[in-house]
């Protein structure tokens, strides 16, 4: 059998109210935030270097917020599908941090038409195991 | 100390490519497995026409980045300074095999009392990509959010 993407390939029929499928990701480690790090290219010490995050005031080292709004991007691509994301923004409102387990929700706001495409509005959150929001995010999306 | 007259600073201008084993280590940091991002027959048979990037792939440009110091010629206190939002707008796939031109600049800068006291500035940042043939494929603003001190 060859592979196959799980990813939407056609604009969804959504609706205001639709949800995206709740996921979670975690818990949180070092390993995650250098791996990321050498992904996208941040390497400020503060996001592994625990003499260097101590030293400025912090706990430890905590991530990056492009790996947390890394991987809801990835959860908004797999809900939507890759090729009809138009906008994606993230808010910043919390930090991550080891042993987090971070849970990605999505939902429809609001449905619209611009320049002859069907539009969905999302909003969207990274939410810790706390209940605090690490991110506040909105979407548009293409939909069918 | 930062104010409107930044607005329109260009930052610089730089190339990279896109990559097939960088696209591969951006999702898989991400957690992302899906083949999408890895096999150019899945992804033509989604109609791609090769792999595609991530939606916030273009981040990884900070590897083609000389060390600069853009938060210093801001005149932003690096002490007080946080990544406040980022935003991406899509206009043009971004696929394996492409070369991207980034192009940054100073698009807007806020003021507004801190909450504790203090003047906090907000200082948004504006990268254009385009691709080989000229078009725009995704402008990326983030936010620098300098706290008031």
């Amino acid at each position: 059998m060859s592979a196959s993407t799980a990813l939407p390939v056609e604009p969804l029929t959504l609706a205001v109210g639709d949800e995206m499928t709740t996921s979670e990701f975690g818990p949180m480690t070092r390993s995650h935030f250098v791996r990321y790090a050498g992904a996208g290219g941040d390497f400020n010490p503060i996001h592994h270097d625990e003499g260097f995050a101590t030293s400025a005031g912090m706990p430890t080292v905590f991530g990056m917020g492009l790996l947390h709004g890394g991987l809801l991007g990835q959860r908004l691509a797999q809900w939507v599908g890759p090729a009809h994301v138009r906008a994606y923004r993230i808010r910043f409102t919390g930090q991550v941090w080891p042993d987090d387990v971070l849970t990605f929700t999505g939902r429809v706001e609001n449905i619209r038409e611009e320049g002859g495409e069907k539009l969905a509005d999302l909003s969207l959150a990274v939410i810790r195991q706390t209940g605090d929001p690490a991110i506040k995010a909105t979407a548009v999306a293409r939909v069918g | 100390m930062a104010d409107e007259s930044l607005i329109g600073k260009d930052l610089g201008t730089m190339t990279f490519p896109v990559d097939r084993s960088k696209v591969r280590e951006f999702a898989r940091s991400l957690g992302d497995r899906d083949p999408i991002y890895t096999d150019v027959e899945v992804a033509r048979a989604a109609g791609f026409t090769n792999i595609p990037a991530p939606p916030t792939f273009v981040v990884s440009s900070a590897h083609w980045r000389e060390e600069d110091n853009m938060i210093e010629s801001l005149e932003l206190d690096l002490r007080r300074v946080l990544h406040g939002e980022a935003g991406w707008e899509y206009f043009a796939p971004i696929v394996v095999g492409d070369e991207l031109t980034a192009t940054r600049r100073v698009s807007d800068v806020v003021k507004r009392d801190g909450k504790r006291g203090g003047t906090m500035t907000m200082v948004s940042i504006q990268t254009e990509y385009t691709n080989q043939r000229g078009e725009l494929a995704v402008r990326h603003t983030d936010v620098i959010v300098e706290t008031g001190g």
